[in-house]
């Protein structure tokens, strides 16, 4: 499970649906691009802007042209569809990678360490 | 817990639009999106972007081809069923509940 190391991108994903494509990590999908062209592969990564790494990838383009590839990265922006294996419980899913990240930011406990959302201490 | 972020209020009441939305959960919906497509599928999740996960899905494609001789439009669709589809909100137009025919 690879929580972002950034709070950033972690506060992103933990308040939109991209956290489920995180959750795919590992499963063989089809990416559907903007400009009409399919991508079948499997996810290796996914970051909050939903910017996709997949791997063992076969690349249908525009016009049909099939192409295999070791690697493909697809900015966020260039995202149509992700087909959802049927395998995939979603709910699960998404709820497991927020218990990744609340792992991440309780990690030390409660009165240890440096906190993601300190509590004010004057009012 | 000492540093807790609120947990999201959900309240019954429709405040904004992004509420209407919300009444149509697990309902049949139908999106029109860019590009001359739609999609009428089951809502199961949403968020601010319009990211939506879609349900027993179809698309149309809408596509106008010129008639070389006649000059005329036609129109075709192409449909395709997908079960499980994650859709990018930036392509969203808008979200109706399925068009009604007569």
């Amino acid at each position: 499970m690879e929580v972002s190391h950034s709070v950033k991108e972690r506060t992103i994903a933990e308040n939109s649906l991209v956290i489920l494509l995180q959750g795919l990590c590992g499963h063989v999908t089809t990416v559907d691009l903007r400009d009409e062209s399919t991508a079948t592969g499997r996810i290796t990564s996914v970051d909050a802007f939903m910017n996709v790494r997949l791997a063992e990838v076969t690349f249908t383009d525009r016009q049909g042209a099939v192409s295999q590839l070791d690697e493909l990265f697809v900015t966020g922006r260039n995202v149509r569809y992700v087909h959802i294996p049927d395998e995939v419980d979603i709910r699960a899913t998404i709820e497991r990678q927020l218990q990744a990240i609340h792992r991440v930011r309780y990690f030390g406990g409660r009165d240890k360490g440096r906190k993601e959302f300190p509590r004010a201490k004057y009012k | 817990m000492a540093d807790e972020v609120d947990p999201q209020q959900t309240t019954n009441t429709v405040e904004e639009p992004l509420d209407l939305i919300r009444l149509s959960l697990d309902e049949r919906i139908y999106v029109k999106m860019r590009n001359d497509r739609e999609l009428r599928g089951r809502l199961h999740a949403y968020d601010q972007h319009l990211n939506m996960i879609l349900g027993d899905v179809e698309e149309t494609v809408t596509t106008i081809e010129i008639d070389e001789e006649t000059y005329e439009e036609i129109y075709k669709s192409t449909k395709r069923n997908i079960p499980m589809l994650f859709v990018r909100g930036d392509g969203v137009v808008l979200v109706a509940p399925p068009l009604r025919v007569g």
